[in-house]
């Protein structure tokens, strides 16, 4: 009941009651009440002409960053005695400094400005309006109003930056990039010797090879390099992510999702995303700098979840992948997984899967006792089994220890060696 | 300051009350307003502000039936202003936990006792002022008429000066 109501029903009833018992000190009894509403009444805003805007020190940011949000609202209406303006703060951001609810008289044609920090986990949030509700002086009336004022901060996942990711995929694009392409042409590594045919570059016969034949020369035959398509599936369900405890590994394969998808397109590939969670959420592959922008925004939004229907990974809409291309799947893994995953391989995919390893990764916060080291010994020997099976199956599997950073681990395991190293077949 | 004054008018309110019952021989009465008062004010400092609406209602109506019970009509407006200056100053105490420490907070408290008092007062002085002024050849039913009068005219008046 609002306050007006209240004292008008009080004033009324006292009214009554003395009309009624035809005793005029209720009537006294009244009066301060209806003077009082009277005042708040007199003292009400008749029009609330308010323009409100927001401005952030920065759209996008890594988690925990500060980000200076700054509103300013001008009154272009009458004065209005009591406003209490509130910048509705998305929920998962936290206020670090400063306040985003001010109480202010506010005069005609009068500007107020105010500045708060956030921060927050990585995701995505909108501002959407700062709330603002108008009082008389006696809060005899009140009225709430929203002044729209959109603004987007991402909260992206960092990334890690790696030099250089060596895959393989069956089938490469037409242009020139840094993924060997199983096709002779121009490029840096051997690839076979061919008949020499005019045009070849002198440079390029091979000697040894046609001094042994009497009438015919031999041309070395270097592997193309060219881009390729890559697919990568972030796997976001709660089964292989959430741990006891509220423990998670998404976030490190979000981290490395979006190292992978940062090395793949500086190397001039075309990469799309899939979130495989409780929604496919598809970023459409593309290139460049504004498809890492692309990518990065979807990680931010990612979010673990569950679903009936994509509790297994089954349900990979592989026609969103061009045939041949390179699936790249950032997977805790479940046992169920090796059948998709043999199935993609046999419709032409080449099939990597970054593992962050879920069992090192429990034990490390669990108490150390007999049952639980013997649990874990058994639950790592069947991840090892598994791994092992998904390695027979022509499965490239990179188990990552989660506490080794992703760069480090990525240097070791999938930089693509030296030339000159590559030259001695090392 | 809204703190301090909140207390003032609590205790305005329920020790008027209290006096007002025992004059009139309702002693048994003045214990238990006094513990509203407590009441009241634990439930405000434990942020249970719809509690002070419904301590305005009892005083209120305890200063109705003390006035319908010819005890003295001062102490019943005592004690209704007193309620009357407590709710609106808990609820000013709400507004006021909005405030940021940034905000001049200070100067709202200030502004709000100024207008809340000058408010007080004028109803303070009105009710008096019709107790004491009497015409006793009015009908009560010219009476009535002539308080509906001035409500109308009253309303008539906020609108035309709210246009203005």
């Amino acid at each position: 009941m609002s306050r007006s109501l209240f004292l008008s029903l009080l004033t009324y009833v006292l009214l009554l009651a003395g009309m009624i018992t035809v005793h005029g000190e209720f009537f006294a009894l009244a009066l301060p009440l209806v003077t009082y509403l009277l005042a708040g009444y007199l003292q009400g805003p008749e029009q609330i002409k308010l323009e409100a805007t927001r401005h952030l020190s920065a759209e996008r940011v890594l988690p925990d960053s500060n980000v200076d949000v700054t509103v300013t609202v001008t009154n272009r209406g009458a004065t209005l005695e009591e406003v209490l303006l509130d910048d509705l703060v998305p929920a998962g951001l936290t206020v670090r400094s400063g306040s985003s609810r001010h109480w202010l008289r506010l005069k005609k044609a009068e500007s107020y400005m105010f500045t708060y920090t956030v921060s927050g986990s990585r995701g995505g949030y909108v501002f959407q309006a700062i709330e603002v509700q108008v009082h008389d002086h006696l809060a005899v009336g009140s009225s709430t109003l929203r002044i729209a004022t959109k603004e987007r901060l991402f909260v992206l996942p960092p990334v890690t930056r790696i030099r250089q990711i060596s895959i393989r995929p069956r089938g490469t694009r037409v242009y020139a990039g840094m993924i060997p392409a199983r096709a002779g042409g121009a490029g840096t590594d051997f690839f076979g010797i061919r008949e020499y045919q005019p045009g070849d570059p002198p440079g390029a016969i091979n000697w040894r090879t046609s001094a042994r034949q009497l009438d015919k020369f031999y041309t070395n035959e270097f592997q193309q390099e060219r881009v390729a398509d890559v697919g990568i599936v972030l796997d976001g369900r709660l089964r292989t992510n959430e741990f006891a405890r509220g423990h998670s590994l998404f976030e490190h394969s979000i981290q490395a999702a979006a190292s992978i998808a940062d090395a793949l397109l500086t190397q001039g590939n075309r990469v799309g995303l899939l979130v495989y969670a409780t929604f496919l959420a598809w970023t459409f592959p593309g290139y460049g700098k504004i498809q890492r922008e692309r990518i990065l925004h979807a990680l931010a939004n990612a979010r673990a979840g569950e679903s009936q229907v994509f509790s297994d990974l089954e349900h990979i809409p592989t026609r969103l992948f061009p045939p041949k291309s390179q699936i790249l799947l950032v997977s805790a893994l479940s046992e169920d997984d090796l059948n998709p995953l043999i199935q993609l391989r046999a419709q032409g995919y080449e099939v990597m899967v970054v593992s962050p390893n879920p069992v090192k990764f429990e034990l490390s916060y669990l108490p150390v006792n007999q049952t639980i080291e013997l649990a874990g010994r058994v639950i790592h020997m069947e991840r090892t089994l598994l791994l092992q099976r998904m390695g027979r199956a022509g499965i490239h599997v990179l188990d990552w220890e989660v506490t080794e950073p992703f760069d480090l681990f990525v240097k070791r395991r999938l930089s693509r060696s030296p030339f000159w190293l590559r030259a001695i077949g090392r | 300051m809204t703190i301090i004054a909140l207390v003032s008018s609590i205790l305005l309110g329920v020790v008027a009350l209290a006096i007002g019952y025992a004059q009139g021989g309702a002693s048994n009465y003045s214990f238990w307003f006094l513990l509203l008062g407590a009441i009241w004010l634990v439930t405000h400092f434990r942020k249970w502000y719809w509690f002070s609406s419904l301590a305005l209602l009892i005083i209120v109506f305890a200063a109705a039936y003390g006035v319908w019970s010819e005890f003295r009509t001062l102490w019943m407006l005592l004690g209704a202003l007193g309620g009357l200056l407590g709710w609106d100053l808990s609820d000013f105490a709400r507004r006021l936990s909005y405030a940021s420490p940034m905000d001049d907070t200070r100067g709202m408290e200030r502004l709000h006792m100024e207008r809340v008092g000058i408010v007080a007062g004028l109803g303070f002085g009105l009710a008096i002022l019709s107790v004491v002024i009497r015409v006793e050849r009015l009908a009560f039913e010219v009476a009535v008429g002539l308080v509906l009068l001035a409500a109308l005219g009253l309303t008539r008046l906020v609108i035309g000066l709210r246009k203005n």
